[in-house]
């Protein structure tokens, strides 16, 4: 059985090389994810397996229990009848609200949401076990199998190790149940709820205010819906003489030595920037200059499919390179990368208590980005990233918006590794 | 456990009352062996007919004599269509869902594809997340309730790993069981059922007692 591709393109900032010099060439990988065709069994959406893990523990008392049990209710509202939900909430103690079923009485399962009330602590390890034990239960080939985990707070009771969570969720991954994080505020441990939806294979979203959830939801129920294939991995070979430097996206190696990417959605296209060290040419001279083998599961499928591609580059006189035309996608996905490098390093010295640097490395992101983004500043994706630099810029002096920002340096990293840019 | 469907594929069965016949045999199955409510309601040779007419069920595809063939796609139809009428569906809302379907899906729909019917290895890695250790405080809780015999754990208790010894305290978890139709039990994951023929007694009729207390209410 045969299924519908990615696409793969690559591009380079111009259309070719300077002759005469060694030099580092940006490679622009485009990954588009194929849209559904028009036969019966591509239109069909996966089916979904879902379990919503909602914190209930005290601080989630007030709007932000309203607001989650809303965006809960509003993720029933969607399903089919032919998906599966489970509904499992936890505070110091866990109870499978609703067990797994198909999403049929909708009034009924949205009836039972709404007697969840905020209570105390955060056993949120074992509630998510519990949720993948309600997914695992009907784990279905060719469904999104995945465990969607809602928490204001940190893990506070059972198992409170991160690495051993984060461990666990890629276990559970591995296994056919990914899972989704969400955090909401300012107060739960973003090292713990981003890296676990990481190597859990699903996403992670951030929620600032509780007024966003239900957005966020539909975000990941798109994504969901969307999703044509996961266990993605992308491995590049240069030609030789020539190396790989760098990957700016950041990606994660597998056990083989290929980069893990996220999963593929249909409408949602991947860039990745890769740095690439090229020898000297001279004029004229065509290289193949890098070979790319992209591997990812079909959603219907259960074994791997492989698309191959390869970057073929022309070398002429400077001169005559610098008069061809910029292609500004280029710059745009090789900035978009270097701003979440940034913001890790912000982390980093936030981290540090060294605030000086904090500041010095978000501002001179901003310069940065003001240079290599002039030739598109009224693009959308620009425009977000210029106004989240902007904010970081202005809360960089508040203390009392450290947890905060962190949160959101970190989840911005993420997202724009993932090309994930916010301007739609 | 093995799927009821296991050996089955190939079969052809003759008329509607063989195919409503194997059909009433697996729904006892599957309504034993999943908790699965009314599903065990047998299908009869009128309600057969009914389908058929409605387009719940395809076309038999070959006759023999005048006797129409029916083969594993229709089983399955009927075994989806009867399930989801125990999940109280509208006929019209079954027919989308049956509607075109392949063997695969329509195995999918039933929850008794291979993944389903073999313990998968995700449910596996996690309930021994569960029970890989148990902690003091569930050990004090057992203690504590000393008088009842020492409890056979059916479910995996609550995951309490050794970590979890500074906790202030130990979460309970609460599971739903369905007795039977119209009937749930909510059991705390470290309760002990009674083993002894005098604890099941007063078990008995504790649970009775309060039904019949509801039953009562609800007739005034």
């Amino acid at each position: 059985m045969s299924y519908p591709q990615p696409r793969i393109e690559m591009f380079t900032e111009r259309a070719k090389l300077s002759a005469g010099r060694e030099q580092t060439v940006d490679v622009l990988i485009r990954i588009t994810p194929p849209e559904p065709t028009a036969t019966d069994e591509a239109r069909r959406r996966p089916a979904l397996n879902l379990s919503l893990v909602l914190d209930r523990s005290g601080s989630m008392g007030g709007a932000k229990m309203e607001r989650a049990r809303e965006a809960a209710a509003y993720c029933i509202e969607q399903l089919l009848p032919t998906d599966r939900i489970s509904v499992v909430v936890f505070d110091d103690k866990i109870e499978v609200l609703i067990p797994s079923q198909l999403a049929e009485n909708k009034s009924a399962l949205k009836e039972t949401l709404a007697h969840i009330y905020a209570r105390s602590s955060t056993a949120l390890h074992e509630a998510w076990v519990r949720g993948g034990i309600q997914v695992g239960e009907h784990l279905t080939d060719g469904a999104v199998n995945r465990v969607l985990l809602i928490t204001d707070g940190q893990a506070n009771i059972g198992l409170t190790n991160t690495d051993e969570i984060v461990t666990q969720a890629l276990n559970l991954h591995q296994r056919g149940v990914s899972t989704s994080t969400i955090g909401i505020g300012a107060d739960f441990n973003e090292d713990l709820l981003l890296p676990m939806a990481q190597s859990g294979g699903g996403n992670a979203w951030h929620v600032e205010h509780a007024e966003d959830m239900q957005r966020i939801f539909a975000v990941e129920l798109e994504g969901l819906i969307a999703q044509v294939g996961h266990t993605v991995t992308l491995s590049l070979v240069p030609s030789d003489g020539a190396r790989i430097t760098d990957l700016l996206n950041d990606f994660e190696l597998n056990e083989t030595g290929r980069y893990k990417l996220p999963n593929l959605q249909a409408g949602t296209p991947l860039e990745v920037v890769v740095q690439v060290r090229v020898p000297a040419q001279g004029a004229g001279t065509r290289l193949r200059l890098l070979d790319l083998k992209l591997g990812y599961t079909p959603q219907q499928a259960r074994s791997a499919e492989v698309v191959r591609n390869f970057l073929e580059v022309e070398f002429a006189p400077e001169e005559a390179v610098a008069e061809l035309p910029q292609d500004v996608s280029v710059v745009k996905a090789v900035q978009m990368l270097m701003n979440a490098r940034a913001r890790r390093e912000a982390m980093a010295y936030m981290d540090a208590g060294n605030y000086d640097m904090y500041r010095e490395v978000v501002t001179s992101s901003i310069a940065s980005s003001r240079r290599a983004f002039a030739p598109m500043a009224a693009d959308a994706d620009v425009i977000a990233e210029m106004s989240s630099l902007r904010d970081l810029a202005d809360t960089a002096n508040d203390r009392a918006q450290d947890s905060m920002s962190r949160k959101k340096l970190s989840y911005r990293s993420y997202d724009l590794s993932r090309s994930r840019r916010g301007g739609k | 456990m093995n799927s009821p469907l296991e050996n089955i594929r190939g079969q052809k069965y003759i008329g509607v009352v063989e195919l409503a016949n194997q059909a009433a045999r697996i729904l006892a199955q599957i309504g034993t062996t999943q908790d699965r409510g009314t599903v065990s309601e047998m299908p009869d040779e009128r309600t057969l007919r009914y389908y058929l007419a409605e387009g719940l069920l395809s076309p038999a595809s070959e006759k023999q004599g005048t006797a129409s063939v029916f083969g594993y796609q229709h089983l399955l139809q009927l075994l989806v269509v009867k399930k989801l009428q125990s999940e109280h569906l509208p006929i019209r809302k079954i027919k989308e869902l049956v509607d075109g379907r392949s063997e695969r899906e329509l195995e999918r729909l039933l929850g008794l594809d291979a993944k389903a019917g073999a313990k998968n290895e995700a449910l596996s890695y996690l309930e021994k997340l569960l029970t890989r250790s148990t902690s003091p405080a569930s050990v004090l809780r057992t203690q504590n309730t000393a008088a009842r015999p020492a409890p056979e754990m059916t479910r995996p208790a609550p995951n309490l790993s050794t970590r979890r010894q500074a906790a202030p305290s130990s979460p309970a978890t609460w599971e739903r069981v369905e007795i039977e139709p119209g009937l749930e039990l909510h059991v705390r994951g470290d309760y002990a059922p009674p083993v002894e023929a005098k604890g099941v007694r007063r078990l008995t009729r504790l649970i009775l007692n309060v039904l019949a207390a509801q039953h009562g209410n609800k007739r005034k």
